[in-house]
């Protein structure tokens, strides 16, 4: 159990780096995405189902589509 | 009957592992999106049936879960495909025939 | 020379934060609040969720907060898109193909219906009035997507909106008209485990949610149609 938390964290951190590094604002918006997910797996296993299901529905589905919509109303390659 | 829960959910491992596979390997967009949606929504499928009947109790609920994933999943590829052959990528070398060029608003 | 520093700082509050929140054990109530809470709150609310009995139970007040400033929120958005309409060029959007609207159509009342049974039963199992709201936005993103002739009505949301908040404020003066404290349980507990038990809790629970819903839906639409 221990091993499969420290595989699922190691993943959120690479993924948040990635999310600055990348230049494809789109490639950022689904990196950021990845966070949330991992976020609300973590949150099960933490044993809170409530804010597991809150992070799921807010922070994957409509936080990720809400940034979506403002990257194709403004630019999409960074610099 | 556990036993056989357990079997059907191993296979279903074994079909998700063969899909990231095919989507690590495969040289083009289009045969990374068909790899990827064939083999992971079977292997939902199977896990999901698996834990169903591990635990009979929960079984119609699985069963409800697999035909809300057997209708979306296929629907969000052909999304995709779509998606990508109007924004211009186009197919690998090694493709014969394209189809979609008899068609207008698909440009190369 | 600015990345080093930053990277070192994070460093430092990483294991800050790692060194003190190793010495606590998982699952042990530390506060008398706690204890108080798991060991009487199913016979005080009358709700088999605990969570929700804190919620909107013990600390309803708070709950109200929350939703005026999510509402705050949604003002706020409104009034600042809203202005930019020297830039509403009608750009022709490509309708979807077939089997996509077709998919979109059939799974809409499907998904209503799971966020419906969620801020349903909220006292029962988990979940409650602001996952069951954002489930119900989600549908309404899908819709968004996947047909782009269909939109809300604006008057039905807007409606729908000020009827769950007006229900909320009801029952909550109902309670200080009794002549006890505001958000007071008056309706009788009835059996722990049943639907219609645990007092006002499953009614200002459908209230919150189909605020929330119409909310975030509105947000959906404002967000989309100005472009």
């Amino acid at each position: 159990m221990l091993i499969i938390v420290t595989i699922l964290v190691l993943l959120m951190i690479v993924s948040a780096i990635a999310a600055l590094i990348f230049k494809d604002l789109i490639s950022a918006v689904i990196a950021a995405c990845i966070v949330s997910l991992i976020a609300a797996v973590l949150f099960y296993f933490l044993q809170a189902p409530d804010v597991a299901m809150a992070e799921a529905a807010i922070g994957a589905a409509l936080v990720t589509g809400i940034f979506v919509i403002a990257v194709k109303r403004t630019k999409r390659f960074e610099e | 009957m556990h036993i056989f829960g357990v079997i059907i959910t191993g296979i279903g491992a074994l079909f998700l592992f063969i899909g990231s596979l095919g989507v690590f390997r495969m040289p083009d967009v289009y045969n990374r999106v068909q790899a990827g949606t064939k083999c992971t929504t079977l292997g939902s499928f199977l896990t999901i049936i698996g834990v169903g009947i591990m635990q009979p109790e929960w079984f119609w609920k699985t069963l409800i879960i697999v035909v809300f994933v057997l209708i979306s999943n296929p629907v969000s590829s052909h999304a995709l495909g779509r998606a990508s052959r109007k924004s211009g990528i186009s197919l690998c070398d090694k493709s014969i025939v394209d189809k979609t060029k008899e068609f207008k608003g698909y440009q190369e | 020379m600015r990345k080093l520093f930053v990277i070192l700082l994070l460093l430092i509050i990483a294991g800050g934060i790692t060194l003190s929140l190793k010495e606590i054990p998982f699952g042990i109530p530390k506060t008398k609040i706690g204890d108080h809470f798991i060991n009487k709150g199913v016979e005080e609310t009358g709700s088999v969720n605990i969570v929700t009995s804190v919620v909107v139970g013990y600390r309803g007040f708070d709950t109200l907060g929350e939703i005026t400033v999510l509402f705050a929120a949604t003002i706020g958005l409104g009034a600042v898109i809203g202005t930019f309409r020297k830039n509403s060029v009608n750009r022709e959007v490509e309708a979807a193909s077939l089997i996509v609207y077709t998919g979109c159509r059939f799974l809409f009342p499907v998904i209503l219906l799971v966020g419906t049974y969620i801020f349903i039963h909220g006292h029962l199992t988990p979940g409650g009035g602001f996952q069951g709201g954002a489930i119900i936005a989600s549908a309404f993103l899908l819709m968004y997507l996947g047909c782009s002739n269909k939109r809300i009505k604006e008057n039905l949301s807007k409606t729908v909106e000020m009827i769950g908040g007006l229900t909320f404020i009801a029952v909550g003066i109902i309670g200080l008209a009794i002549g006890q404290d505001f958000l007071f349980n008056f309706l009788p507990k009835g059996e722990p485990a049943e639907l219609l038990s645990a007092g006002i809790i499953p009614i200002v629970y459908i209230a919150i949610g189909l605020k929330v819903g119409s909310e975030l839906a509105g947000i959906i639409d404002n967000l989309i149609q100005k472009s």
